[in-house]
């Protein structure tokens, strides 16, 4: 009892990591440009992919060398992505038109990792061995979860407070039309926030593939679970996402234990539709950005 | 073809004005379109254009009503496929597994699609946009994972088989009750589409996707709206699911996977947003494109949808039939220039009334009303009294708080402290549509003119939010006004024929309260000098009480009865204008003249 309590905490804050650091990536662009990124599940698939090619059973200097390669892989990825994306939005007054092309993005994306690399999950196996927490066992890609996910909170915290770029993606969250009135370079500082975002991810399914499903289909769900935890924590707020995330993951474990692992998403679903009927600004969200 | 085209000149008016929308035609076209693949694949004989034109006709329905989700409601839903999936699904669990008769079956397949829509429509109430979004397709993920882990009902990956031979068996000239229901289905479906747009429901639900707070202040509830637009989808796609069943005669989750969903998404953007002929175009190219006439490419269709619909999005938003309807619209456009729209000529009609002369009875009262944004305290314990039929001039630098307190007002926030009554009514915590129910009618700064509905359909908003009948000098002025404008656009209008445009909409609506949000903002000196003649037009012959939020001093000066000075939330003084024209208060601000 006592241990499946443990299992259900641990791997559901680890798994839960994931989603907030899928949320974070949301959040930053979200800041910047007003877009959700619906392919930014996809995006992170492609990091575990990037494990898979690049440093499956490989030893640590060479996984460690390959991290920031993958990160900048799939940061490069989302950077053109959200060129494309933000293009037709330079002329248009409808700004719709990111929802459809992000959603055909992903679309995009997962067709062609299906096409190339077929509809099953990959195994990758990383370097850090697995340990025990009160005797059970626990991959190691769940500490590199966890970790990740504080150290992307921190480095963003101070990125966007203490740093010039930071506090001018910063400022673009708080009023877009001041920010350009301001002279700042808002194309460009737009494009920055999808790299980080893009940054984030691709380290992020790099370090996690072993313990994550490494497959064309995949990619909505982890947008979708990573969406649920910006919004239980509140969308835009980092802080939010260290409950957020979590709170999704054990929901999520609690759900496959207590009634079987098909029913996660479900229960995903029903979270997301009960915060938003509740308190749709979150646990952490200003109600003055709620549009209601 | 050549009906559509009398039924267009008949619809234009006798001055031969091109017509303003083409969705009639449109619908009109898109009949005889479905009607052609619908009928003559069973006409020939050919079975299998038969069956593949029955799947892409259900489809089309389903995309009718995404399409009326995605644009006359405002919602994305990426879950369709969903609400079609228990439709089908459900049918074939009673139908095909208890033996229930295939009627009962289908509504017990409605009920549960209407059940799935109002898991869309409950969050709708509340938030709309992505987060919608991300709930219709968590909910297309979690379908087809429902269906196989739920197989003592579904019987899971097997599937479901029904033999219904009876809806096959062919009637006349090769065709069967299915075909011809099928066929009949999304006609009925664009017909449903194209009354609700001509509605009055139709109308609010587009305002209140276009503008959320101008609906409000017309006595819309757009989270109503919303609730409503997906229950309508719902019904209307879970229909499209009772098809399915007897034209596939099988259903497995495979069927009903997310990529379905997508399928009527990315119909409507490639097919055109909003135009009636959208759909038909939309699923005849990103289904049958990959599916049929690519065949051969079979694995490669999703990546066909991506790419189409990326393109289309990056190449021609508007997509296939909203691009040619565009350079319709363009080449048939006909703007009336400065003079485009008038109403002295529609208000003389009302011309019979005696001058009347601001009364005792307040009708908007202001009791230590206090509105803070966090620290800033926007509205500092306001006391306000306003008389019927007197023009109150609220003035004040930026920042004094007198557009807040004109938002609180009319609902769209709300006191933090104290309260206010409309017509000796507390409406502190009364919303904004209840407020407008109360006969306020309101102008923005910018005003909201939408350019989708022609200038009479904008003015009729007006009408639509009437509470109660209206007088017969507003029916014959909305008669006259439809005559002239009901084919023009709204688009080519300046500032202050917009402005004029939200006015109307005040006086149609019958308000017999109207606030105006620093009207005379951008309009020229002429536009300005009519302005303030139809204001007092409006307090003096029709008896409406204003207040007004104007920067423009002179004017203020020259049409208010009562002036309330505002300064960092507080008001500073309040009278009539020769008294305030010698308030201290007041002296500072005309420093270097009468302008603020």
């Amino acid at each position: 009892m006592l241990a499946e309590i443990l299992i259900i905490a641990v791997r559901g804050c680890a798994i839960g990591s994931i989603f907030a650091l899928i949320a974070m990536s949301f959040n930053i662009v979200h800041g910047a440009t007003g877009i959700l990124n619906f392919a930014q599940g996809n995006m992170f698939v492609l990091g575990g992919f990037a494990a898979f090619f690049l440093a499956n059973e490989a030893g640590v200097a060479w996984w460690l060398l390959m991290l920031p390669v993958a990160g900048i892989l799939v940061a490069v990825l989302v950077t053109v992505q959200g060129w494309i994306t933000l293009a037709p939005l330079r002329s248009s007054v409808e700004q719709d038109s990111w929802l459809i092309s992000t959603v055909a993005f992903s679309t995009i994306i997962a067709a062609l990792l299906m096409i190339t690399q077929g509809p099953f999950a990959y195994t990758v196996q990383g370097p850090v061995p697995s340990f025990r927490i009160l005797g059970v066992r626990t991959p190691g890609a769940y500490a590199l979860a966890i970790g990740a996910m504080f150290f992307w909170y921190f480095a963003l915290r101070i990125f966007l407070r203490h740093t010039f770029l930071g506090l001018a993606i910063s400022a673009l969250s708080q009023d877009f039309d001041a920010a350009r009135a301001a002279g700042l370079p808002v194309r460009r500082l737009q494009l920055l926030a999808f790299a980080i975002s893009g940054l984030i991810i691709g380290t992020a399914g790099f370090l996690v593939a072993p313990v994550i499903s490494v497959a064309s289909d995949a990619g909505l769900r982890y947008v979708l679970n990573g969406f649920v935890a910006a919004v239980v924590g509140g969308i835009g707020s980092n802080l939010g996402t260290l409950i957020g995330g979590p709170l999704v993951g054990i929901i999520g474990m609690l759900t496959a234990y207590r009634i079987g692992g098909a029913y996660q998403d479900l229960a995903s679903l029903l979270l997301l539709v009960a915060i938003l009927m509740l308190r749709p600004q979150g646990l952490f969200g200003r109600s003055s950005a709620r549009r209601v | 073809m050549a009906m559509s085209e009398t039924m267009a000149a008949r619809e234009g008016g006798a001055r031969g004005k091109p017509r303003f929308s083409s969705d009639l035609p449109q619908m009109l076209i898109g009949f005889v379109l479905i009607a052609i693949t619908g009928f003559v694949p069973s006409i020939l004989g050919n079975s299998y254009w038969v069956h593949t034109f029955q799947l892409v006709n259900i489809y089309i329905a389903a995309s009718v009503f995404q399409n009326f989700l995605f644009v006359d409601a405002g919602q994305k839903s990426f879950g369709q496929g969903v609400l079609l999936g228990l439709g089908a699904y459900v049918t074939a669990i009673f139908f095909g597994l208890h033996d229930w008769p295939f009627l009962l079956a289908a509504l017990a397949g409605l009920g549960a699609a209407t059940a799935g829509g109002l898991l869309f429509a409950f969050p709708a109430l509340r938030v709309q946009y992505f987060h919608l979004g991300f709930v219709t397709l968590s909910a297309a993920i979690v379908f087809p994972q429902l269906l196989m882990s739920l197989d003592k009902w579904t019987n899971g990956i097997n599937g479901i088989s029904v033999s219904m031979p009876g809806l096959h068996q062919e009637w006349f000239l090769g065709l069967s009750p299915l075909t011809l229901m099928i066929a009949v289905y999304p006609m009925i479906a664009l017909a449903i589409h194209y009354a609700i747009r001509r509605s009055r429901l139709g109308r609010d639900m587009r305002v209140a996707a276009l503008s959320p707070e101008a609906a409000r202040s017309l006595g819309i509830r757009p989270g109503v709206m919303r609730f409503i637009a997906f229950i309508i989808a719902a019904i209307g796609t879970g229909v499209c699911g009772i098809l399915y069943l007897p034209a596939v005669s099988f259903v497995s989750p495979q069927g009903f996977n997310v990529e379905l969903s997508f399928v009527f998404f990315f119909a409507v953007v490639v097919g055109g947003r909003g135009q009636m002929l959208g759909p038909i175009i939309g699923i005849w190219i990103v289904f049958i494109l990959p599916n049929i006439a690519l065949a051969q490419f079979v694995e490669y269709r999703l990546l066909i949808y991506g790419l189409l619909t990326l393109l289309t999005v990056i190449l021609f938003p508007d997509g296939i039939v909203g691009s040619i309807e565009r350079w319709r619209a363009r080449r048939g456009v006909t703007g009336r220039g400065e003079q485009a729209f008038r109403v002295d000529r529609f208000l003389e009609t009302l011309e019979g009334g005696r001058e009347t002369r601001p009364g005792d009875e307040v009708v908007v009262e202001v009791r230590g009303g206090t509105k803070k944004f966090g620290e800033v305290v926007a509205v500092d314990a306001v006391d306000l009294k306003v008389r019927r039929g007197e023009i109150h001039g609220l003035i004040g630098a930026n920042g004094s708080g007198k557009t807040s307190l004109l938002n609180v007002l009319s609902g769209l926030s709300r006191l933090n402290a104290g309260s206010f009554l409309i017509k000796g009514e507390d409406a502190t915590r009364r919303s904004a549509d209840r407020i407008a129910d109360m006969g306020i009618g309101r102008t923005f700064q910018t005003p909201r003119i939408f350019p989708q509905f022609s200038l009479w359909d904008n003015l009729r908003l007006g009408i639509d939010a009437r509470v109660g009948d209206g007088s017969a000098d507003i029916a014959r002025l909305a008669d006259a006004l439809e005559a002239e404008f009901a084919q023009d656009s709204a688009e080519l209008l300046s500032h202050g024929q917009r402005r004029l445009v939200e006015v109307m909409r005040a006086v149609l609506k019958e308000a017999d309260i109207i606030f105006f949000d620093e009207p005379a903002a951008g309009l020229s000196q002429g536009e300005r000098a009519n302005f303030a003649k139809l204001v007092r037009f409006l307090a003096r012959r029709m008896g409406k009480t204003i207040i007004l939020v104007e920067h423009d001093l002179e004017l203020v000066w020259d049409i208010a009865d009562t002036i309330t000075v505002m300064e960092q939330g507080r008001v500073v003084a309040s009278g009539s204008p020769e008294a305030m024209s010698n308030d201290p208060a007041v002296q500072h601000m005309f420093v270097g003249g009468r302008r603020a």
